[in-house]
Parts: structure tokens; sequence; C-alpha cells
């Protein structure tokens, strides 16, 4: 192999190289990706810490220890009349997503009705469900499993 | 080397050095069927100047090994190369084992830019060609070329289509539970990957329209759950309207523009079909139990969907002219997220027995399961649109991974990935 044969070689595979970077922008241009800032509104502002209520699995009805927690909430809410609630509800990762995504919002009213029951006016509360999307934990097991089946009240 | 030639090698360099640096997603056998049909695809004859005669060959030999009902031969294993049918010797091929032997050219089409793919099947047993076949292509396209070929080899074979031209959308996220959310499809090679969508919240259920051309999906951008339909060309992204509390699991008919999804503006999750002209929603299921993951037949008529109305999620069916809902599932306590195969006489789902989730297949006529799976946290079946593959969601370790299987069972596919999880996978159809 000559000199010039060699320089054609590494020309071509720096060419190449180049080239990918083409292609790959072209890629880009054929499929137009979107990409997006959320608008979920941060923690900064939270004025009381969050509270974690937890479910049995399936379900979304609250235990004994669930509804008195809730109602010291509330007593504490009411207290506060200007903050606004976002109550998210959440579940471990079995079963499919969008059933989960179902059952999170089951969670999150639960947790609602009780607050409005004991005297919370609903105009304050926000519900979002994110199913098993966000898990507090990773792992495959019934400790990871039962912190991430949860519903958790924000106070702005 | 004169200039087209260098040209077209420095075409081919790029596109393969792209491809393996794109590649997110890799199709492995982890369990092959016994019995693989041994094929043996010749290097192609190639009467144009260009290096790409390393290439065609190659990856049709690879797209018909990729999920192990075809066993490809090496070109360093074969005792001859014959580029036409009157250059096959089948003793070579016979001695070998081989079943199908592909033999082909390539040459310069009358159409400026176009290359023409000549190949024949021959049966080797049977001594005799089972198919002739010509494909044009663009030159500048000679990839999705060889995977059209591939595609026609296998139904010629197989006696379904091949899918090797499909693409799978799913979703990555960056690192285990943390990091970007991202939307993006590939070639079933893994080749080809794109981001269609980049959030730092979660992003779910993407669903292609029957032609290929958008996803819908669901994204939590505005910090609650709303149903977009993104332009895979243009990338031009309509948000459809939100209603208050959950908004997801969209659902393309495959016969019209019509789009179901679940809402639970009144409280409950149920069925609602979107109308595209007017930006409104109409109710189709009403129950006060979880109405979700609504799934069109093959004739977008009916729809599957799961349902906790006798007290434990099981399958439901509606059909929309008729106005009747029907359960389909009895077995087990955790029945959801069905899929309809396309010839429409199954439907593959979400099953838990023995506190496991698997995927199981049901026959929708006499109602008999077979579960496909044996690991625990099985979900997000969808099927290839030739009906023979399921691909869905599973776990490795703490990690999100996709699997694959064939419907029969046979064969057990893994797709690791580079980095990160992946999840909620959705096949495209066939694209014309």
């Amino acid at each position: 192999m000559n000199l010039y044969q060699e320089f054609l070689i590494i020309a071509g595979i720096i060419c190449g190289l180049a080239g990918c970077a083409s292609t790959s922008d072209e890629m880009a241009t054929a499929t137009k990706a979107a990409s997006v800032q959320s608008s979920e509104v941060t923690n900064s502002s939270s004025i009381m810490s969050d509270t974690n209520i937890y479910f049995e699995y399936d379900k979304s009805d609250l235990s004994m220890d669930a509804s008195s927690q809730i109602r010291s909430l509330a007593n504490a809410l009411k207290s506060n009349n200007s903050s606004k609630i976002t109550i998210e509800g959440h579940c471990d990762e079995r079963g499919t997503r969008e059933y989960n995504l179902a059952l999170g919002e089951r969670r999150a009213n639960s947790v609602k009705d009780l607050l409005i029951l004991n005297g919370v006016n609903s105009k304050r509360i926000r519900t979002v469900s994110y199913g098993e999307e966000k898990p507090a934990v990773s792992g495959s097991n019934e400790s990871a499993w039962s912190k991430n089946r949860r519903a958790i009240v924000k106070v702005y | 080397m004169n200039y087209k030639l260098s040209k077209i090698f420095v075409i081919v360099w790029a596109s393969f050095i792209c491809l393996l640096a794109n590649a997110q997603l890799r199709i492995e056998v982890t369990e092959g069927t016994k019995d693989p049909i041994r094929i043996a695809v010749a290097p192609m004859a190639w009467n144009i100047d260009s290096p790409a005669s390393h290439y065609i060959h190659s990856i049709v030999s690879s797209d018909l090994s990729t999920f192990g009902e075809f066993e490809a031969i090496g070109t360093d294993k074969m005792l001859s190369l014959p580029k036409t049918e009157a250059d096959v010797y089948y003793r070579d091929w016979a001695i070998l084992k081989v079943d199908y032997l592909i033999v082909g050219s390539a040459s310069e089409s009358n159409k400026g830019g176009y290359l023409e793919l000549n190949y024949s099947i021959l049966d080797v047993v049977r001594k005799r060609a089972i198919h002739r076949a010509r494909v044009i292509g663009q030159e500048s396209e000679l990839e999705a070329l060889a995977h059209n070929v591939s595609d026609r080899i296998y139904r010629e074979i197989n006696g379904i289509s091949g899918i090797f031209s499909t693409r799978i959308a799913y979703i990555n996220r960056e690192g285990i539970s943390k990091g970007n959310y991202y939307l993006r499809f590939c070639d079933i090679n893994g080749n080809n990957d794109q981001i269609v969508l980049t959030s730092k919240e979660p992003i779910m259920s993407p669903d292609w329209s029957s032609d290929g051309t958008k996803l819908a999906y669901v994204s939590f951008e505005e910090g609650t759950s709303r149903i977009y339909i993104q332009d895979l060309f243009s990338g031009e992204r309509k948000a459809l309207r939100l209603e208050e509390g959950i908004n997801s699991s969209p659902t393309w008919n495959p016969k019209k523009e019509e789009l179901i999804a679940v809402l639970s503006k009144k409280g409950n999750p149920d069925i609602y079909s979107y109308d595209f002209r007017r930006d409104r929603w109409k109710q189709l299921t009403s129950h006060y139990g979880i109405d979700t993951e609504p799934d069109w037949s093959p004739e977008g008529n009916k729809f599957l969907f799961t349902s906790n109305r006798s007290g434990t999620p099981q399958i439901y069916e509606m059909n929309i002219s008729k106005n009747t809902i029907r359960r389909k599932t009895f077995i087990g306590d955790y029945n959801a997220r069905a899929r309809y195969t396309p010839d429409g006489k199954y439907f593959v789902f979400v099953h838990r027995k023995d506190g496991d989730f698997h995927i199981a297949v049901q026959n929708i006529k006499t109602n008999k399961i077979r579960i496909l799976t044996n690991t625990q946290l099985d979900e997000s079946p969808t099927i290839s649109p030739n009906g023979n593959l399921v691909l869905y969601a599973t776990k490795s370790g703490t990690k999100d991974i996709l699997s694959g299987i064939t419907i029969d069972g046979r064969t057990k596919f893994s797709l690791p990935t580079i980095s990160g999880e992946v999840r909620d996978p959705s096949w495209s159809p066939l694209f014309k």
C-alpha cells in the first residue's frame, strides 16, 4: 500500500466520522424531538414538611393509624388557612402501570376526602396520581414496596 | 478509488458508525427454538461500484437470526459463494445442512440514485427456487432496503410477514430510578434510535397511530398526566384537551382516526373517545370501579379494557355498536392490560399466579389461557404486527428491562440496554 492509498483510507475514515455527525443531524431533523421543562410546583416554598400516608397492597382505604394521622394534619391545616395542599398518590411496582395510575388516584382521593370531612376546604386541595412512576425507594421486595405504596401531602 | 466510489464508501461508513453509536437496544436470544431453520445468505453480486456488497447480505442474515427462528450460516463457513442460481452446487449446501439458500445481485436501476436487487430463495432439499424477486430502492437507504428483503424472505419461508422494517417505541430513564425520562423509538435491531421527547417528569404509555407516523403518549410535564400526540416527522405536538384527574392510556383505532383513552374527570376512571374536530371527549364506559387500559380490536369495532368492577382487576370487552360489555377473564385475581393479536383471535395480558405477574395469552373463543413467561414482574405486553412475537417489560435486579418471547413460547429473547432503564414498549404497525 503506498502513501497515497493510505491517505485516502484515513481521509475516508475521517470523512466517515464527519459524515456520521451530519447523518445524526439529518436524523434529528427527520424526527424533531421535543424537550419540555417541568412546570411542577417545587418544594422550595413548602411551609410544612411532607406527610407520608402508607397503604396496603392494591388498597386505597385508610388504616386506623393513617386516619388519625390525617385528622391531626387537618387540624394543623385549618389553623393555616391560606396554604395550598397537593396530595400525590403512588403505588408499588407490582401490577400494570395504567391500572396503578388509577389506584394512585384512589389513594390520593381517600386522603383528600378525610381532610375535607375534617373541615379542610376542598378548594385548597389538588390531587395528582403518579402510579408506580415515582417510587420512593427502588427494590423488588416488601420493604421497598411498603414504602412506595403511599400518598404524600404537600403543603405550600 | 474514483470519486463516486469514495463517496459511497463515506456514506456507508458513516451510517455504520452512527448505527452502532446510536444503538440503545439489542436483541439477544436467551432461549432458542430447538430446531431453527438453517439459512445461508450468499454475498450479493455487486454490479455497481460500491463496497456495500458487504452490507446487504449481512443485514439480511442478522435480521433473520434476530429471534432465533432462523440460524444463518456465516460466509466463512460457506464452501462456495454463488452469485446466480446457475452457480449453485446444492451439495455444498446440503453438507452444511442448510435448508434455504439466498443468492442475488445488485445493479444500478434505470432510475438515477436507485438500485435494483434481484434475489432467489432456493430450497436446498428440493434443489429448486421457491421464490424470485426484484426490489428497487434508493442507494441512500440500503439498510431499509435490506430489511425489506428480510421481510419478504421471512414471509416466503414462514408464511407471515416479517417485521424487520417495523419499529419499537419505549420509555427510557437515564439512571435507575433517577434522571431524565425519554420517549424514544428505534428499528428492530436497535439501530436508528431517536429521541421523541425528553422530560424531567414521567412519560408513559406510547402508542403508534395506524399509519406509523405519530405517537400518542402520556406526559407529566405540566405536573399532571396529560395526553399528547406527536408527529414523528415534523415534530409537531398536540396536547389533547386536559380534564381534571387522570388523563391516560391513549389507544388509536387501527381503522380510522379515532383515539380512546382514560379520564377520571367524573371521579372514577372511565374510557372516553376523543373527538379530533371539536377537541372533546365522549364517555364510553361508566362504572364506579376503575376502567382503564383500553385496546382496540383489529377491526376497530370493539375494545378490551381492565376493570375492577367485580372486585379484582379483570379483562372486559366492549362492543361499541351493540353497546355491550362482556367479562373475558375468569381465572385468577389479577388480569390486566390486554392487547389483541392482529388476527383478533387471542389477547395477551398480565396475569398473576401465586403472587407473580406473568404475561399470558388467552384464546378469545375458548377462554383457554397459556402463561408465556416465568419471571415475577412482567408487564406492558405489546405484540408484533405479524402476531408472532410479544415484547414486554420486566426486571433484571432492580433495573427495568425489556424482554420478549415468541407467541408459541419456543424462543425467548432479551433486549439489553447500554444505559438506564427501559419500559413501556410499543410495537409499530407494518409500514407501507
